[in-house]
């Protein structure tokens, strides 16, 4: 028994001391910059209040109530905000110019969206893949700012 | 039935025919006013969005979405305002120059500091990149130390222009990042220069 002992303690005194980003899970894609009422972070099973300037990861899902609205950077200055009662995942995404490796996949839900290009829409419009409840929206020109609604019942 | 009621049920159910008019999609035209392009897709069919003031508007994944059809600006201004109000700021990038293998700042530079508080104040910003640069006359490692030197010295500017430290984050490439490529050993003033990113 005492010879497992301190491996194990090792062994957790590691785990301890690993930073975050380590997960593969953990990628950093953007911000929460704009904030109003009660927004949701769903990340992991768990949902958390989100705040100014909280850290956006891969697979998150935001979240607003009947008073909230909240607007979001992305890494490559994506600038998305939606109204309340809305809804998106953050299923994919890659902005690495220096490798050229671009991806984006984003699911809205219901809700009111304002969605303004970064460079991921200027370099590589078609890397962006939009899920919507009533169907896809695909970029076809560089640069493609829009405004969508999707209604709860939609599906 | 008298002809007016006639009418309104007609109105009714040409309003009810045409589906429902909750999901849709708009362009945003750019500061300029042009606008981009656009595919929505469904299971049944597809259309392409490309006019400002237009709209396609989708029943769900199993009917063909419209074609793009005049949807009323105020109308559309207000079923986004809540989100247009916490819509972030577009980052931005102000860029420094210096004198030849110096850290001064050319007189012109050191005008754009009001500017750059100026951007961050707009958006409370607390994610401030200041990344230095040079050219390539000297060697590697001399470039190298003088980015970082560049960049610290508008760091400190900032700093004591009581931008908090804690947001602000120092990067440097020495020559290996040029604005404008050059030969090894070839001045240019343009590539002598720390950028300074706000978002």
């Amino acid at each position: 028994m005492k010879k497992t002992a301190m491996p194990f303690c090792l062994v957790v005194l590691l785990v301890c001391t690993l930073p975050f980003p380590a997960f593969a899970e953990g990628k950093i894609i953007g911000k929460v910059k704009g904030l109003r009422g009660l927004v949701s972070i769903l990340r992991d099973g768990k949902t958390k209040p989100a705040f100014p300037n909280d850290r956006i990861y891969q697979s998150d899902i935001l979240l607003t109530g009947s008073d909230g609205a909240v607007g979001i950077l992305l890494e490559d200055n994506t600038l998305i905000s939606m109204g309340p009662i809305s809804r998106v995942s953050m299923d994919k995404y890659t902005f690495a110019p220096a490798t050229n490796e671009y991806a984006m996949r984003l699911n809205m839900g219901h809700g009111t969206f304002v969605y303004q290009s970064g460079l991921l829409g200027k370099l590589a419009p078609h890397a962006v893949e939009l899920n919507t409840p009533v169907g896809r929206i695909s970029m076809l020109k560089e640069e493609t700012n829009f405004k969508a609604r999707f209604a709860e019942h939609a599906q | 039935m008298n002809w007016n009621s006639v009418m309104v049920l007609a109105a009714v159910i040409l309003i009810a025919g045409c589906g429902s008019k909750e999901n849709f999609v708009v362009l945003s035209p750019a500061n300029d006013g042009s606008v981009g392009s656009l595919q929505v897709a469904t299971d049944k069919g597809s259309e392409i969005l490309s006019e400002d003031g237009k709209a396609i508007f989708i029943d769900d994944l199993n009917s063909v979405p419209s074609p793009q059809l005049p949807i009323n600006r105020a109308d559309t201004q207000l079923i986004f305002q809540d989100a247009l109000r916490v819509h972030p700021l577009m980052p931005e990038s102000f860029i420094l120059y210096f004198h030849i293998n110096s850290n001064d700042l050319t007189d012109e530079s050191k005008k754009i500091i009001v500017n750059i508080l100026a951007a961050i104040k707009k958006r409370e910003s607390k994610d401030i990149s200041v990344i230095g640069h040079t050219d390539r006359t000297g060697s590697d490692e001399y470039n190298r130390k003088l980015s970082l030197e560049r960049a610290q010295l508008v760091f400190n500017i900032l700093s004591s222009e009581k931008v908090t430290s804690e947001d602000m984050t120092i990067i440097y490439h020495g020559e290996g990042n040029p604005l404008v490529p050059t030969a090894d050993n070839m001045a240019e003033p343009r590539n002598r220069r720390v950028e300074v990113m706000v978002r």
